[in-house]
């Protein structure tokens, strides 16, 4: 636990990084084994041994009818999770400015929302359901389940608004105001630009809480089945290694929206730095 | 037009109040409602009727059901809480640079951007007779014959669980520990304290608001849950989540909305002893 | 604008008549009245919470006073917004945009009033030059030392063509070297462009070293408004002499007259001082200031000696070495510490050690009488009765 004096760590350090190391392997170690699974060869079974290799099961997911409606649930979890990732980032922002001041309320709608954030997806599903069924509505996936999952995106998105609002330094629209612009300039301007890391992270929590969301959307997406619901449907009966094929899809598709976020996210933060802002400044003075 | 600053604060936590209230609020209200309804076999019927709530708290079922819920929460409750603060205790003081403990955040935290579902189930082929823990243990030559509770049992809904929620424990705390002054630790070094010691009177008290969030995820989590449970038992066991599913699969909706308030009351109390032991807003509030 | 455009010196006069800001119950500052010539670089000085900042932003319009106005240029511009009052201020933390360049840093306000891109870029460039730092133009303020950002947000600033630069601060955040550095480059920068300053700081040194008028606050009031060598060598009131340093402070109630001299007790003595035209009576407080440079010490038999008219006597407590002087701190000489300085050249010919019994004199044309607190009090009674 100290700082490295001499360069040479404790022994406590090996350790806990060797424990971390385990658990590393403990979070990835399975999800791995369901990749290489996928890949099992047509005469092969749900469970190692793997019979050759080959993309049957990626075939049969895309072709067969009675693994259900593949690439329709897929089409409806992707435009659902843009809608919720659009819809989470907006109203996040505009609530973590609204935050930013002491208004009456302000505490009964942030303790509103942690209740939502911690209340069982079960439940606000069977409650949404029993709402739309008492007004006598249909539950749609794009209306009631877009509600639900909200319920679920929109504190994850505030909480992170106010961790990057409180780092926010209202100099900087001071100085807008100072140097002429107005209010509208300065949120297009400043504020937006400077907050747009934290947006991304915004949707990358919106889009992947939505497309791999399933308690909430089980009881409010109607007729239509979401893409997680396909997959839970496949496992109370599972015949194949389709199912893994379709766990690969699905994970991929979350990698790629992971990689982006991320990637973006670093690729911002690698040209602006972190804001020394006139402190004592170190080698790079040079005058 | 120029609009006073209340009023901007109002308009902006418009939505964000709106969606809380339509999806969240109401329905809470209309579980509540239908809590009291009657149910007659087929359809629910408006009253106001506390045979529900009878029917649900004097039945045996309900008491082993959450007793069941109960052990599972608690024990992985203690299991995420023990493997969550050892991680981020090393994150937080053993690694050194910033950028490395943001990568490794982000290398816990990246499974839980995929599908809960999938993750859950990767447990099977791991975990089953002919899976690969049995396979390399008689490889090994450790047993003859592959353990067999490794598999629809307690034991993998346990592992399930902290394999879905440890993460949960982990951010909260890293956050908190990561607010700790090191001068405190280095004061304390210097007056001669053991590692431990440092832990157990610095560290855990200074990191408490974390651990009290990562509790209140944790134990909502598994208190609420009803898939890992029937998947990871073989639907040989069960918790209140799951049979309240069950009568909501079979429009039973009075009875399961009496569950339902009666679960939400039970993790309200959960809930409220933790924040009465640590005092949580700070932390939240950045 | 050039530097050639100096010829009205007027150009930026402010004016502050009957200032009060209130922030719910507490004053913030109070019934303030100063007057600052146009061209002139002028000092707010004070300890945290005197109001400096506060009467800072009222003038850049980024608060409105409660009570009174603000003028410049004989206008008062009170519910103004900033931009229309050819005002701009320089943040303590320079808050530079860190998402955009120098360039569009300093062209932002040329953006915002419309002006075309190929048009910013070149007012941009040439500003960058006047401030020497063209050749960071396309580089992010996270890349840039605090010297040069320093430069770049004062770029940003001047290129809105203002009559007053409101400076919060700007060397607070800088190492001691870097700050000695840009002070020169402030003042430098402030004669070339002939605008008004106005620079908020809490270091005595710095504001006589930049300013032609130093305004000293305390707790919402102003102490002394006046040129950097009268608020250094004629401190009108106690607390101006204390905080500017380099003066002892007697202070004392009137217990007996003679002619030409008063008695006042202080602490556990009583010291002789020649009296002003206008004696104190018997009871009253009396204050007056000797710089701590202008007195001569010598040794003395007791610490109890008497030390005549214009002197005082106790026991050496600490000796700082400083270089070129030494500051020798003398305890129970008055109620308040006496320091002496002394010439390095002098003290060594005969040093002193800690414990010594030392004698401190000085000449009456060294006396310097102050406004006592008891007429401030009633100055204060005054001002609160008629509010």
């Amino acid at each position: 636990m100290q700082k490295l004096q001499t360069g040479k760590r404790p022994w406590s350090f090996y350790a806990l990084s060797g424990f971390f190391g385990l658990f590393v392997l403990f979070l990835y170690g399975p999800m791995s084994a369901i990749y290489i699974l996928s890949f099992q060869g047509p005469a092969g079974g749900l469970t190692f041994p793997m019979r050759g290799w080959s993309f049957h099961w990626f075939d049969a997911l895309f072709r067969q009818q009675r693994t259900g409606d593949f690439a329709g649930a897929f089409t409806r979890s992707m435009i659902l999770a843009v809608m919720v990732l659009l819809l989470t980032v907006a109203i996040s922002v505009v609530a973590g400015l609204a935050f930013r001041r002491r208004f009456a309320g302000s505490a009964l709608v942030f303790y509103l929302a942690v209740a939502s954030l911690i209340m069982p997806g079960l439940l606000v599903g069977l409650g949404v359901g029993l709402t739309f069924q008492t007004l006598g509505v249909q539950t749609k996936w794009f209306a009631s389940a877009l509600g639900a999952q909200l319920t679920w995106t929109l504190p994850f998105g505030m909480l992170i608004m106010f961790a990057v609002f409180s780092r926010f330094d209202r100099a900087y629209e001071e100085a807008a105001r100072d140097l002429g612009a107005t209010n509208w300039q300065i949120f297009l301007w400043v504020v937006l630009p400077i907050l747009f890391p934290g947006m991304i992270a915004v949707a990358l929590f919106g889009f992947t809480l939505s497309y791999d969301e399933f308690p909430r959307t089980l009881l409010t997406s109607g007729a239509a089945n979401t893409l997680p619901m396909e997959i839970w449907g496949m496992t109370t009966n599972v015949t194949s290694p389709a199912l893994y094929a379709l766990g690969s899809v699905t994970t991929l598709v979350s990698f790629i929206a992971i990689a982006l976020a991320l990637g973006s996210i670093a690729i911002i933060q690698w040209r602006r730095s972190r804001q020394p802002v006139g402190r004592k400044p170190s080698t790079k003075e040079s005058e | 037009m120029k609009v006073s600053p209340t009023l901007a604060s109002y308009l902006q936590i418009g939505p964000l109040l709106l969606v809380l209230l339509l999806f969240f609020g109401i329905p809470l209200l209309v579980i509540i409602a239908y809590s009291f309804f009657q149910f007659d076999g087929l359809d629910s019927i408006p009253a106001f009727d506390f045979v529900n709530y009878i029917d649900v708290l004097t039945s045996e079922v309900t008491l082993s059901l959450y007793l069941k819920t109960l052990y599972y929460a608690v024990v992985v409750w203690a299991i995420t809480l023990l493997i969550g603060f050892t991680v981020a205790y090393f994150l937080a003081f053993h690694v050194q640079s910033l950028i490395w403990q943001m990568a490794l955040l982000l290398l816990c935290t990246v499974p839980f951007w995929t599908s809960n579902i999938i993750r859950m189930i990767s447990w099977i082929p791991f975990l089953g007779r002919n899976g690969i823990f049995n396979n390399a243990l008689i490889g090994a030559g450790i047993t003859d014959e592959p353990l067999e509770f490794l598999l629809f049992s307690d034991f993998a809904v346990i592992i399930a669980y902290v394999h879905l929620f440890t993460l949960f424990m982990i951010v909260p705390i890293f956050n908190a520990m990561a607010r700790i002054d090191k001068a405190l630790i280095e004061a304390a070094r210097d007056g001669g304290a053991s590692a431990w010691r440092i832990i157990r009177d610095i560290v855990v008290p200074l990191s408490r608001t974390g651990i009290a969030l990562g509790s209140i995820f944790v134990l909502t989590l598994v208190m609420g849950d009803f898939f890992v449970v029937r998947v990871m038992s073989g639907s040989r066991s069960a918790s209140i989540a799951m049979a309240m599913s069950n009568q909501i699969a079979m429009v039973q909706y009075p009875p399961a909305a009496a569950s339902a308030v009666i679960l939400l009351i039970v993790v309200s109390l959960m809930v409220a002893a933790i924040l009465r032991v640590v005092d949580v807003r700070k932390e939240i509030a950045g | 604008m050039n530097p050639g455009d100096r010829r009205t010196a007027e150009r930026g006069s402010i004016e502050l008549a009957g200032v009060t800001k209130r922030f719910g119950e507490t004053a913030a500052v109070r019934n303030i009245d100063l007057k600052i010539p146009g061209g002139c670089y002028c000092c707010l000085l004070g300890p945290s919470g005197c109001g400096k900042t506060t009467i800072l932003r009222m003038i850049a319009g980024h608060e409105s006073p409660t009570e009174g106005a603000v003028l410049i240029d004989g206008e008062n511009v009170v519910g103004k917004p900033p931009v229309e009052r050819g005002t701009a201020m320089m943040f303590q933390s320079y808050a530079l945009f860190p998402h955009l360049s120098c360039m569009d840093n300093v062209a932002f306000n040329l953006k915002v009033r419309g002006v075309g891109k190929a048009g910013r870029r070149a007012r941009a460039l040439d500003m960058l030059d006047r401030v020497r730092m063209k050749s960071f133009a396309d580089r992010l303020p996270a890349q840039l030392s605090g010297g040069q950002q320093q430069r770049i947000a004062l770029a940003r600033s001047l290129i809105t063509n203002p009559r007053v630069l409101l400076l919060d601060e700007p060397l607070s955040a800088l190492d001691e070297f870097l700050r000695l550095q840009m002070r020169g480059e402030l003042r430098h920068i402030q004669a070339e462009f002939g605008i008004t300053f106005i620079h908020v700081t809490h270091t005595q040194m710095e504001a006589i070293a930049l300013a032609d008028m130093v305004v000293v606050m305390d707790q919402g009031q102003i102490e002394q408004a006046a040129s950097a060598r009268d608020v250094y060598d004629r401190p009108r009131t106690g607390y101006v002499a204390h905080f500017m340093g380099g003066q002892n402070v007697l202070a004392g109630t009137v217990t007996g007259r003679q002619t030409g001299t008063v008695i006042i007790a202080s602490g556990k003595k009583n010291i002789t001082i020649t009296a002003p035209a206008s004696a104190p009576g018997v009871g009253e407080q009396f204050e007056v200031a000797v710089r701590r440079d202008r007195v001569r010490l010598s040794r003395a038999p007791s610490e109890a000696a008497d030390a005549g008219v214009n002197g005082v006597s106790g026991r050496v407590a600490a000796i700082e070495y400083q270089g070129t002087w030494l500051k020798v701190s003398i305890e129970d000489a008055c109620g308040e510490g006496f320091v002496a300085n002394v010439p390095d050249g002098e003290f060594f010919a005969d040093p002193l050690t800690i414990g010594d019994p030392v004698i401190a004199r000085w000449d009456a044309e060294q006396l310097h009488y102050l406004v006592t607190r008891s007429v401030k009090v009633a100055e204060a009674a005054a001002a609160a009765a008629a509010d």
